[in-house]
């Protein structure tokens, strides 16, 4: 903001007064609401008097509030009128009663300067700058002459628009930007950054030989297109979709919901652009005649946990679930904290306590509601079962029910929007078993509330029957009721579906279930079970040709088994409407007003035209105005590349996050982003890593360290340590052992015993066999309960919600895993295994050297070779002396074993271990 | 304020955060001599109500050195912290609450108003009451009265504060462990162990901070959560201690490579860094170096402490232990070993004390008498041992379950069970804490005659947290970390000090 009205202020000075020091006008002396009022009101006022409370019915945190009459009577803010202002004459009390801030430090003479100032001006607010839309942004080109009459000579330094903005604030700050590094540090940085992996050696040896200008952009663009490229954006997005493998709670259960890790790769690889991307994410399943893929993409709010447990309230859960949604959509996609607003309203940033609420209504309507089998899902039909599925379909277009056709695949696709068992109540002698599903003794009833009946004479349930005979009467509105239907329930061995007709009628009534079986004679036993139950009609075209074989199909594919599924998202017909309240104090179970789906008032509406449901809700995401989505996803790919956000708190933008070190220039990428790349992160992604910024070279002076310790000016390239996934890829790709395949269902590599110990879960980690021990890092099953070890030492987060962010910190354990754990030890003999295959010769210079260079793409430095040289020697001594630990270090009786070869796996695991190898210089 | 002030107090203030930063970090590593006072806190201090300074409330810590000592944020009455926790939760009407009126009303159905609007995990019907089956007598000056199934305990009970009225909400093991130990009923939240090393770092560099020891076969319900560092960084979660295979995950070196190897092999590798350093003067090469020698001293001193073998006879005597078991015993000593190296927070779970009486080892009459002979003699000799050693009037020895126990008779699904059981209670359990500047010889709190009801004295999870965190030197309300954009706390809006069983 300041910085426009700069640049109108240039203009205006240049127009009106020629040249001249136009740094002596002061600009008219205006107030800023954000750069000087708005800091004085968070540090000394807010606290008593913003969203959180309200002391004497006062509140700073919005215009409106402010300017009302406080209990008291009086105004405090009277705008134009500081004399009429109560807020005026407090700060000026001298009694101490009266005083604000109340029993603390007086206002200092500049503050209350400001405040009454600003009151005299009109008591105008501002906004965050986080929440203004993103402008266009000039270039800070430094001009050698005043205002920039004199076109801008361009640093030689600059290598495109990214680097004017850094350049800048280096000139500010007297620092100095560094020269390109050197090429192999600058080949790995970018592989490892881009793709997640060092370089292949074709590539790597294309690039080193390679001396023409274009020899970098040719580089990033082959990594760019590399499958890789997807695996390493996926690994950062898994953090923000809380992806996991296991349901989480107590039970914590299997969950597959790889598919979703699978979309995820290849929609980076594909480079969605990232509206799409998001829009699929949140709201796939609304999108006109949506794909399979559109559906898995939702899974990313299926994420949330899912609690098994018994005795569990299934409505709390759901509810945390929803609550869950809505924070990471905030956190993750727009950068802001919104939790605290659950509660009360933000304490410092403008959303309402009843906004949140409103904002849950998008999420309230989903058809999830925590059970067992993470309904909804998509079902993953193959062979004769998806084309019968298509065959039904078609039928149904071709014959002129084209509504028909869509619902009908609906359901077969999901088995929604069908009613919960979970969701009966009333029940007589019969009971949610496990509190999952409702199980009925003899006799017992039970009610399903609010089912509407209007054209429907259909009913489709999956149960299981326990035991043979006992009928099932379904009877309207009470237990005495007219009945809707009556039948005998066959036993089964597993879940099965049945179809039964009804004779229609009108209305929407509450079902009463009633279970009766003579036959069944021990009282506590359960006669039946029930999962859901779907009231539909039969499939219209009787008359029609082809009828008969179109509904054979339709049943085959609806009660297929053993079709493999996962969890996503399906919005409530109107019919199964749920009303969203606000949560008093966040309590879920103290409602208070009724609330309709809408976004903060101080962040716009919902665009023109768009549904007032999710897929609203992601239009207005995805919206140019939105102030906050493109800001937020520049913000963490400059973290991922440069180790520090640009706006540090990758989490919050707002007032309370962390000042930007370059406002400019996060508004200059989130406007490019949206409006040069059309959303698209390869173009991002090129440009950053064409910068000259990032191809510095990463060493520093003392001085320049002092200057700036933390490279927030970045006056030097990145270097941090490399993230869980890239250490260990890394590993297992210099060794060779990295295997290339992409896709399908989590793996279990080698992890150490006794890691899942649950009670009441059966499930065990049993290794993975083959090429599958040695897959890349997100492909390792991921158990919310006991996390794969190395990951959570490399900070790693447990994904039992979003973490926007990673702290990375430096721990011995870190090195215990890279010295000890057996995935290392295996790369380091598959290392050294290379090494002799690939050096020169078996002398052990020439075999450290090709170690060095394989890890790190350049000769090594003598002093280093010399400490390797010795490490080798005295290895070589200790294996040579005991034959026994030679074999030991080689794990296996093969031709590897000898002493030689068991020093330089020594050597190997040194290498792995080395600083330079972990982090990215 | 002109354009150019602001530009020069916007500059003033990047300095002072620029050098504040700077001087955590060398202050960490230098001295501590302000640690958290004059730093931490600030931001500590924010909260969603008491915000203060409108900048980011940064959670300072040092990620190249999180586990420095630091100081708490008043004087600590405790050094460390034991925690004993008997998952599955023992019965009170056995061990510690003496219910005589309970014995008379044996066998009898439980009156309608102890049930109605009640939930059980597992009572339906209408139960019969079930007497203590223990006998009580009174002990030591205090006159507290202890059962005949602890009779290590009954000698030192002058030494222990005990909470007769702990209450919680959770009937559930899961959700009622991660209350105890995380201050929430979800996944999600930082255990107390990791609130701690948080706060306090760990005095012991070649060991971690946090430890846990778990026995009876089973971990706790609620897995590891109960000693996750949730959304703390993961650097203080609890590193658990096995007995069997390493005893620190990763800690033994690969077979064939022996000391001298591994230490000429951490050599190498720091003098390629020493080297990295020069070129790139990046102060995180230094102290990666220094948590490579870190590493290689804890591979040393972790199985020394973990060895007990060494201890003298006597010792193993007064602990009853089992060497070479995963055995509560075991890892008592171990507990008072570690704290006596300067570990911050040891956590136990002994698994088995869940009592319905669907079987024999989970049973009132025989499962849990055997679990108190499995324990007694080495909870009693670690009190003393601790005391004997001067040690005890700066550890915190926290002993307790999940919930308690009913004073009915489990009827599983309306059916008697096998042996004599009780369901999960949630009303009133006991809960004793000894040493670390807690009362000797005290009880608070009290139950109605059944020992149903809590009716003086109530206290909670957030009250026992709040409790051991003062005790370590944190004012609970104010000892937070800053994440989702708003301050978190141990006790999250809850606690209260139990000042009655403090010395």
């Amino acid at each position: 903001m300041k910085f426009f009205s700069l640049q109108k202020l240039m203009i205006a000075a240049i127009v009106v007064m020629g040249v001249g020091a136009w740094w002596l006008f002061k600009p008219s002396a205006k107030i800023d609401f954000s750069t000087e009022v708005k800091p004085i009101l968070n540090k000394k006022c807010i606290t008593c008097h913003g969203g959180v409370r309200q002391k004497s019915g006062f509140s700073l945190l919005f215009r409106d509030e402010a300017l009302a009459k406080a209990e008291s009577g009086k105004y405090p803010i009277v705008p134009g009128d500081p004399n009429a202002s109560e807020l005026v004459r407090r700060i000026h009390s001298k009694d101490p009663e009266e005083r604000m801030p109340y029993h603390s430090e007086p206002l200092s003479e500049q503050e209350i300067n400001i405040l009454t100032e600003w009151i005299k001006q009109g008591a105008q607010w501002g906004e965050h700058w986080a929440y203004v839309p993103v402008q266009e942004v000039a270039l800070p080109k430094p001009s050698t002459s005043f205002f920039g009459l004199f076109s801008p000579s361009k640093p030689a330094w600059v290598k495109n628009d990214i680097d004017y903005f850094i350049y800048d604030q280096l000139q500010q700050r007297k620092l100095d930007p560094s020269p390109v590094t050197e090429k192999p540090t600058l080949l790995r940085r970018v592989s490892m950054d881009l793709t997640g992996l060092p370089p292949s050696d074709h590539l790597a040896q294309q690039f080193l030989q390679d001396n023409s200008r274009k020899s970098y952009e040719n580089l990033v663009d082959s990594l760019l297109a590399s499958p890789a490229y997807g695996e390493r954006w996926t690994a950062m997005w898994m953090d923000l979709a809380r992806y996991a493998d296991t349901k989480g709670y107590e039970r914590d259960a299997n969950r597959d919901i790889w598919h979703y890790r699978d979309w995820l790769i290849k929609a980076f690889n594909a480079d969605k652009p990232y509206n799409e991307f998001l829009t699929e994410q949140i709201a796939g399943d609304l999108l006109p005649n949506a794909t399979d893929d559109q559906f898995i993409a939702t899974a990313f709010h299926r994420n949330t946990m899912t609690n098994d447990e018994g005795g569990t309230d299934n409505e709390e859960f759901r509810t945390a679930a929803i609550v869950d949604r809505v924070n990471t959509t905030w956190e993750a996609l727009m950068g802001t904290t919104f939790a605290c607003v659950q509660c009360h309203s933000h304490p410092y940033d403008p959303f309402k306590h009843d906004e949140y609420y409103k904002f849950m209504a998008f999420f309230n309507n989903s058809r999830d509601e925590d059970t067992e089998a993470d309904y909804p899902l998509l079902r993953h039909f193959s062979g004769s079962d998806s084309a019968k599925l298509v065959a039904v379909v078609n039928w149904l277009r071709e014959k002129g029910f084209k509504g028909e056709a869509a619902k009908t695949y609906r359901f077969l696709k999901t088995w929604e929007p069908t009613y919960n068992s979970l969701t009966t109540d009333h029940f007589i002698n019969s009971e949610l078993n496990d509190t999952k599903w409702l199980a009925m003794r003899t006799p017992s009833s039970a009610r399903l509330k609010n089912v509407v009946l209007d054209r429907r004479s259909e009913l489709i349930y999956r149960y299981i029957g326990f035991v043979p005979g006992g009928t099932i009467t379904i009877r309207l509105d009470n237990v005495n009721g007219p009945v809707l239907l009556s039948t005998s329930i066959k036993p089964t061995k597993d879940w099965e579906l049945v179809k039964l007709p009804f004779t229609q009628v009108q209305g929407t009534h509450d079902l009463y279930f009633i279970y009766n079986n003579p036959s069944l004679k021990d009282p506590k036993a359960s006669g039946i079970m029930f999962d859901w139950f779907y009231f539909t009609r039969p499939l219209p075209g009787q008359s029609l040709p082809g009828y008969d074989s179109t509904n054979k199909n339709f049943w085959q594919v609806l009660s297929a088994k053993n079709i493999p599924v996962t969890p996503i998202m399906v919005d409530n017909p109107p019919e199964m409407f749920r009303h969203t309240y606000v949560f008093e104090r966040g309590n879920w179970l103290v409602k208070g007003d009724e609330v309709k789906p809408a976004v903060p008032k101080s962040l716009g509406a919902l665009p023109k035209g768009a549904p007032n449901n999710r897929l609203g809700l992601a239009q207005w995401l995805t919206d140019k105005r939105n102030p906050l989505t493109a800001r937020t996803m520049v913000n963490r790919l400059w973290e991922q590349l440069f180790g520090t956000g640009l706006v540090e708190t990758l989490e919050d933008m707002g007032t309370q996050g962390a000042e930007p070190t370059h406002r400019q220039l996060l508004d200059y990428l989130a406007w490019q982003f949206m409006n040069r790349y059309n959303w698209s992160i390869k173009k991002l992604l090129k440009e950053l890593v064409l910068s000259a910024t990032y191809t510095q070279d990463s060493r520093v002076s003392k001085e320049a360290l002092e200057k700036d310790p933390l490279n927030k000016f970045y006056a030097r390239g990145p270097r941090v340590r490399f993230s869980a996934e890239q250490v260990r890829d890394q590993a297992l790709a210099v060794s060779g052992l990295l295997s290339p395949k992409m896709y399908g269902p989590s793996v279990m590599p080698w992890q150490p015993a006794g890691i899942w110990m649950s009670p009441w879960n059966g499930y065990t980690w049993t290794r993975s066999e083959g090429e599958d021990q040695y897959r890349r890092a997100i492909y390792t099953f991921w158990k919310r309960t006991a996390p794969y070890p190395s990951m959570i030492s490399f900070d790693g987060v447990g994904r039992e919600v979003c973490m926007p962010r990673r702290i990375r910190t430096n721990t011995p354990l870190q090195a215990l895993v890279t010295l000890n754990d057996s995935v290392y030890l295996e790369a380091s003999r598959y290392f050294a295994y290379r090494m002799q295959r690939e050096a020169k010769s078996r002398n052990a210079e020439d075999l450290i050297n090709k170690g060095y260079e394989l890890a790190m793409y350049k000769p090594i430095a003598p002093g280093k070779l010399k400490a390797l040289m010795e490490l080798y020697a005295t290895a070589l001594q200790a294996f040579t002396k005991d034959k026994d630990k030679t074999c030991e270090m080689i794990g296996t009786n093969n031709e590897h074993n000898d002493p030689g070869t068991a020093a330089l796996v020594v050597v190997a695991n040194a290498i792995l271990n080395l600083d330079e190898l972990v982090t990215k210089s | 304020m002109t354009q150019k002030e602001l530009h020069a107090q916007r500059l003033l203030n990047e300095a002072r955060e620029a050098s504040a930063r700077l001087h955590t970090r060398r202050h960490f590593l230098k001295d501590c001599a302000f640690g958290f006072g004059s730093l931490a806190l600030g931001s500590l201090l924010q909260s969603c109500g008491l915000g203060g300074s409108g900048a980011p409330a940064a959670n300072l810590f040092d990620p190249a050195h999180p586990l420095l000592p630091k100081l708490p944020q008043f004087a600590a009455k405790a050094k460390s912290v034991i925690y004993l926790h008997m998952a599955g939760a023992p019965s009170q009407l056995e061990l510690f609450d003496y219910k005589p009126e309970l014995m008379k009303l044996d066998g009898q159905d439980c009156p309608p108003s102890l049930l109605e609007g009640k939930r059980f995990a597992f009572i339906r019907g209408v139960p019969k009451m079930l007497g203590p089956q223990a006998r009580f007598a009174q002990y030591g000056q205090s006159g507290v009265w202890i059962s005949d199934n602890l009779p290590h305990l009954s000698g030192i009970v002058d030494e222990i504060s005990f909470l007769k009225a702990v209450t919680t909400d959770q009937f559930n093991h899961a959700p009622a462990q991660l209350l105890m130990h995380t201050g929430g009923p979800r996944l999600g939240r930082p255990s107390m162990g990791s609130w701690v090393t948080y706060g306090l770092g760990t005095e012991n560099q070649n060991l971690p901070g946090f430890v846990v020891l778990t026995s009876g076969g089973k971990f706790p319900d609620a897995g590891k959560s109960v000693w996750g560092s949730g959304f703390l960084p993961s650097v203080y979660q609890g590193v658990q201690c096995r007995s069997e295979g390493d005893p620190v995950l990763f800690i033994n070196d690969p077979k064939g490579m022996d000391r001298d190897l591994r230490k000429a092999s951490i050599n190498a590798i720091n003098k390629v860094n020493e080297e990295e350093y020069q070129e790139y003067n990046d102060p995180e090469i230094l102290s990666r170096i220094s948590q490579y020698e870190m590493a290689y001293r804890m591979q040393m001193s972790v199985p020394k402490v973990m060895d007990i073998t060494k201890e003298p006879q006597y010792i193993h005597d007064m602990y009853g232990t089992k060497p070479g078991e995963a055995h509560f015993a075991n890892n008592v000593l171990l507990a008072r070993k570690l704290v006596e190296k300067g570990v911050r927070f040891v956590q136990l779970f002994d698994w088995g004390w869940d009592s319905h009486g669907t079987d024999q080892s989970l049973s009132i009459d025989v499962g849990l008498i055997n679990k108190c002979r499995q324990t007694d003699k080495a909870v009693t000799a670690l009190i003393l041992d601790l005391k004997q050693r001067g040690l005890l009037e700066d550890t915190l020895v926290v002993w307790g379950g999940e919930f308690g126990r009913t004073p009915m008779m489990e009827n599983r699904e309306g059916k008697q069970n096998p042996f004599k059981g009780r369901d999960h209670h949630t009303e009133a359990f006991t809960i004793w804490m000894a040493g670390g500047g807690i009362r000797k010889g005290t009880s608070y709190g009290e139950t109605d005659n059944i020992g149903y009801s809590s009716i003086s004295g109530k206290v909670t999870a957030f009250d026992i947290q709040a409790t051991i965190l003062n005790q370590l030197g944190f004012d609970h309300e104010k000892f937070t970390y800053q994440f989702q954009g708003r301050p978190f706390r141990l006790t999250d809006v809850h606690g209260k000090v139990i000042q009655e069983i403090i010395a």
